[in-house]
């Protein structure tokens, strides 16, 4: 497995923390940790991660906004976006994926499985 | 490489397809003797990995029959019977290799790698074609020192090539290698691949036409210095641990150590913001909910099912969830509501009061499924009724008598699960007992009552309590009926019909 940074963009410090612990921990993954959308965008475009982790439901800039804006700047383009979402309704699905997003990975999820479902989700 | 497993338990079925899949295999799985007989006879496959006990056609025969009909490929027996005896006879059978279940999944993707490196020409684990290094044991591709990052397709496409190095590959012969049959792939597919693959080693520095085309026949390695070589030492690895991509059981109790540090941090945070949902409520009983106060509380509210779901806290998980839909923008709050969503907050506190360790990781559902009445083609028609006791015996016979009476019937005897199980069946009505411990069913009623998605449910109550008073109570509670402990199994099948019957009526 290739050594990865990946870069979390949530508004909820347990999430953060067990993240970055799991990935860690099951596949020696470096976690970046934005607390919110602008933070996000900032982090992406400077640290240049290898994929980024997009909570949906932030205060202030949501991930949908982040997502849009992460797009539209040539820095950040490239770099694949999961979000993560609570239990999403069939028809955010259908929101989601005419967005352009790589993947969508409810909560609860377990974070030593979830380098596990990132790879599956970018083909890595 | 493309590997046909034959295996009739799901479990162990789930598991080799997840582990090899992430070990860039494509696997085709077949859960019968003939049916692996079929597959075996119609695709080609690098590796069989095959169960010895399989319906329709053992794994024995099986084994002997693709051997008898030619069939050279390294094949891998799986058994539960650890004598020499069942090795042997799977031995002289044709296998090549022999794992007794329960299997270390390491040691059996370590078995599959040596039984596919067998039948290469490229026998050893690090390959290298000029500057270009693959290490199939841990998997990583390097060029002139510098990793690579390659996506399990393109990694796939090096590896064949590098095993064979002498070969041409057709393009069909890579869809078949690679791909497994239910992706449905193209040529174009392998085209786009191969493109990507391209592009990555030209990156690094390799020369344009290391991966040559030969027009009309397919790919081929350009031999580089005079061919390619195959050598025997380490590849300049820059992380040195190879992460497994399953926990390991020491990774999964480190991590639930970790889990319970951050909940002793996270857990005061968590009864803060339900005080600050309490004090919302406490504003919403004197006025109107300002609606930037009530986005906050739905806020706050999804920000505890979020922390609540990490930490595996399925029951208060499913409290918090409804509290967000009670708080949610769009709905509009009243006053009366104020006392059953009290409830729900209530019990979400000593919920998250009373769990002091957390004992089980997280799983994202982590409920019983539905029992069902085993009549296939009826569930449509088939109402699910969940059935809430502290009485085990009760709800096993209550349970079997009503699944004869047509219900899919779910039990719950822990009613501290309340709110998860409730969410995970998603039942069309409600049996619930009125004392049980921690918990009483008038309570949990209520709380259903002021839930927008449980407002409708059709609630019956079954108790020992013969009396009025508690019967008035169970009525102001909200609840549809009221039986008496004890009762036949059709007499309460009749009444839940009877309720539903005239819901139904009502509605249209």
């Amino acid at each position: 497995m290739m050594h990865r940074r990946v870069l979390i963009i949530d508004d909820e410090e347990s999430i953060q923390l067990v993240v970055q612990f799991g990935l860690k921990l099951s596949a020696g993954w470096d976690v970046l940790v934005a607390s919110s959308g602008l933070e996000g965008i900032r982090q992406a475009a400077s640290e240049q991660p290898d994929m980024i982790l997009l909570d949906v439901m932030m205060p202030e800039m949501d991930g949908l906004t982040t997502f849009r804006e992460l797009q539209n700047n040539g820095e950040t383009r490239s770099i694949p976006v999961i979000l993560l979402t609570a239990k999403a309704q069939a028809s955010e699905k259908r929101l989601f994926n005419d967005t352009g997003v790589q993947g969508v990975i409810t909560k609860p999820f377990n974070s030593l499985e979830l380098a596990e479902q990132i790879i599956k989700v970018l083909d890595w | 490489m493309r590997i046909l497993v034959v295996e009739d338990d799901d479990i162990v079925l789930t598991l080799l397809t997840a582990r090899l899949g992430a070990e860039h295999y494509a696997i085709d799985a077949a859960t019968d003797g003939l049916t692996g007989w079929e597959y075996a006879s119609i695709y080609d496959y690098d590796l069989l990995i095959l169960d010895v006990v399989l319906p329709k056609l053992d794994g024995i025969s099986l084994c002997q029959k693709l051997r008898q009909a030619g069939h050279t490929l390294p094949i891998l027996m799986l058994t539960s019977q650890d004598t020499s005896m069942a090795k042997i006879l799977g031995l002289d059978a044709g296998a090549d290799d022999y794992v007794v279940k329960p299997f270390d999944p390491e040691e059996l993707t370590a078995r599959v790698r040596a039984l596919l490196r067998r039948g290469s020409t490229n026998p050893l684990p690090i390959m290298l074609w000029g500057d270009l290094c693959l290490n199939s044991s841990t998997q990583e591709v390097s060029y002139g020192g510098t990793l690579l990052d390659l996506t399990a397709k393109e990694y796939g496409l090096l590896e064949m090539m590098l095993r064979e190095s002498q070969r041409v590959f057709s393009k069909d012969e890579i869809l078949d290698c690679l791909w497994s049959a239910e992706e449905f792939p193209v040529e174009a597919t392998v085209r786009s691949h191969m493109r990507r693959l391209r592009g990555k080693l030209l990156a690094v520095g390799a020369p344009a036409d290391l991966i040559a085309t030969s027009h009309g026949r397919g790919y081929y390695l350009k031999p580089v210095n005079g061919g390619g070589e195959t050598l025997f030492e380490p590849a300049p690895l820059t992380d040195p641990e190879p992460p497994a991509p399953h926990p390991s059981d020491d990774q999964q109790a480190q991590y639930l150590e970790f889990l319970n540090q951050t909940w002793q941090e996270q857990r005061s945070n968590c009864l803060q913001r339900v005080h600050r949902l309490d004090l919302a409520l406490d504003q919403l009983q004197t006025q109107a909910l300002p609606l930037t106060e009530q986005s906050e509380a739905y806020r706050i509210a999804h920000n505890l099912v979020g922390t609540l779901g990490t930490f595996g806290l399925l029951e208060a998980m499913a409290i918090a969830r409804l509290l967000e839909q009670e708080f949610h923008p769009d709905i509009y709050l009243e006053p009366s509501q104020v006392n059953p969503l009290k409830l729900l907050l209530a019990n979400l506190q000593q919920q998250i009061e009373t769990t002091d360790t957390l004992v089980n990781l997280p799983k994202p559902t982590g409920v019983e499924p539905l029992v069902g009445n085993g009549q296939a083609g009826r569930s449509l028609a088939t109402q699910r009724l969940m059935l809430v006791d502290d009485d085990p015996i009760l709800l096993q016979t209550l349970s079997k008598q009503l699944q004869g009476h047509g219900f899919q019937v779910g039990v719950l005897d822990d009613p501290q699960q309340f709110w998860a199980v409730l969410e995970n069946l998603q039942p069309d009505v409600l049996v619930l007992d009125i004392q049980m411990p921690q918990m009483n069913g008038l309570v949990l009623c209520q709380s259903l009552r002021s839930a927008s998605q449980w407002q409708k449910i059709p609630v019956l109550f079954l108790s020992t309590f013969a009396d009025a008073q508690t019967q008035h109570q169970a009525f102001a509670a909200g609840a549809d009926d009221y039986l008496c402990k004890p009762i036949t199994a059709q007499d309460l099948s009749d009444r839940i019909h009877h309720r539903l019957q005239r819901i139904q009526a009502v509605s249209q």
